[in-house]
């Protein structure tokens, strides 16, 4: 109840508020001053006992700038897409927000009919984690490629890299992978010391300085091996052909090739030149 | 090495090849029509250097000794000549093919014989940076190591596919004429000197 002035009485006169219609009604006359107001107060309210699981919120999420409307439409079936990739190999929201953009530029392109869309998917992540200089290997990725191979992703990769710079006119920048990209979180699969992350790390960057014909992924899981060996607590071949993906003979064979140079590229903080001697040969 | 007895047996053309460096022809794929319906599965009865399997591929294939090459004898009368080292072994080779098939029986002529495709190597006997090489000319490379060993350059002008090693073998592919090689591999050849690795 509250006061208003009403034109029928021509002065001042108490109104009551009809919330059901929206009114605004003269207490004396019954003279409607206002109709369909809109009531702006909340719709529910809520109590500290009750559970935070239903929401009854009326309005939907933010606008989407990766979708064609901006994401104003209904969608009646969700696409199960891509969102699982991610949630497996445990990637940040930059790296997932960018291969989605990835995705729908070249879709939009409407050029990736008929292709391979799981080696696409997963040449979208790929790009978009050396794009935001967290590379992981072709061979992580396969593993949440929906069965895609190497192979697939490569040419699926080639494809997009081309795709998109026709349409910037200008080639998409990802540089090369090096070992020391990896060295930090195939280190951490092993459950290595900081101490022996870091000499990894060091040997790695003084590995680049020799001609070592490797994949830089086998230089990394042969130089872990070295430094793991060089330390109390060894690791076994097969748990560093597991961290890093590199087959156990491809690794022998890699520290066959670094071996001449060990002693120029394990730091000497880190292991004296009797230590490398403990060295097995290969 | 063909290479090396190509250099022992006459000097170098300096003024057409200034790094001192000739490509080796490995491979040359040609094309040639023979201008009539050919019968396959009469062409691999009769032939004793036919194999022919129209569930997996439609064309028969064919093989000669000298030249050492390898023919696809397509039903439409279209041939494709693979193996030869130079062009005119490469042509020899086509006709060769050509006259096999009249011997079976077939009106075949010998119309609009094409050079399609020259691949080339040599080696320039130093490493190379290609990771230098790859962020210095990155609209032309493509170098992924965990996909393939090499950087893949594809050369615009002329429109050459180079495949470059750290060990400092070239391989040119894509060529129509044997200048294209050449041409291709002088323009390099200074990249790669540029890039080269130098030893610790």
């Amino acid at each position: 109840m509250s006061d208003a002035f009403c034109s029928d009485c021509k002065r001042q006169t108490e109104v009551v508020f009809d919330h059901s219609a929206g009114d605004t009604v003269c207490s004396e006359c019954g003279l409607v001053l206002e109709s369909h107001s809109i009531d702006e107060t909340s719709e529910w309210r809520t109590f500290a006992n009750e559970s935070g699981d239903n929401d009854p919120v009326r309005v939907g999420g933010p606008t989407n700038p990766l979708l064609t409307d901006g994401g104003l439409s209904t969608v009646i079936a969700k696409p199960s897409g891509g969102s699982s990739e991610f949630l497996s190999l445990g990637l940040v929201a930059t790296i997932k927000d960018r291969a989605n953009e990835i995705y729908k530029r070249v879709e939009d392109q409407k050029s990736s009919r008929g292709r391979n869309q799981d080696a696409l998917l997963a040449a979208c992540l790929y790009i978009a984690c050396r794009q935001e200089d967290k590379p992981r290997t072709v061979k992580e990725i396969c593993s949440v490629a929906n069965g895609a191979t190497k192979k697939e992703i490569g040419r699926a990769k080639e494809y997009i890299v081309k795709q998109l710079g026709l349409e910037q006119g200008q080639s998409v920048e990802m540089g090369t992978i090096h070992a020391g990209d990896f060295m930090r979180r195939f280190c951490s699969n092993l459950g290595m010391t900081n101490q022996a992350v870091k000499a990894a790390q060091e040997a790695v960057q003084k590995s680049e300085e020799f001609d070592i014909r490797r994949s830089p992924i086998s230089i990394a899981a042969a130089v872990i091996y070295i430094i793991t060996q060089l330390s109390d607590d060894k690791k076994p071949l097969k748990d560093i052909s597991v961290a890093t993906g590199v087959a156990e003979g491809t690794i022998r064979n890699s520290y066959k090739d670094l071996y001449p140079h060990v002693s120029k590229i394990i730091p000497s903080w880190y292991a004296k030149e009797d230590d490398l001697k403990n060295l097995c040969s290969p | 090495m063909a290479e090396q007895a190509l250099e022992g047996s006459q000097p170098v053309d300096l003024t057409k090849h200034p790094s001192g460096i000739v490509p080796t022809l490995q491979n040359i794929v040609s094309t040639v029509s023979l201008d009539c319906k050919l019968e396959l599965k009469s062409i691999a009865l009769q032939a004793r250097n036919a194999e022919y399997n129209p569930k997996r591929f439609a064309a028969v294939i064919m093989r000669i000794r000298e030249p050492k090459t390898t023919a696809l004898i397509f039903a439409s009368g279209k041939m494709v000549c693979t193996g030869a080292k130079s062009e005119q072994q490469s042509k020899l080779a086509a006709r060769k093919y050509a006259r096999i098939i009249q011997k079976l029986g077939f009106p075949a002529k010998f119309k609009d014989f094409k050079i399609q495709n020259i691949v080339g190597s040599c080696d320039v006997k130093f490493p190379i940076r290609l990771e230098g090489l790859a962020y210095s000319h990155g609209a032309f490379s493509s170098y992924e190591p965990e996909l393939f060993p090499g950087l893949i350059y594809r050369m615009k002008q002329p429109k050459i596919v180079l495949l470059i090693f750290v060990s400092g073998k070239i391989v040119l592919t894509g060529a129509k004429v044997r200048d294209e090689t050449y041409t291709a591999f002088e323009n390099i050849y200074p990249v790669l000197t540029e890039f080269r690795k130098n030893q610790q």
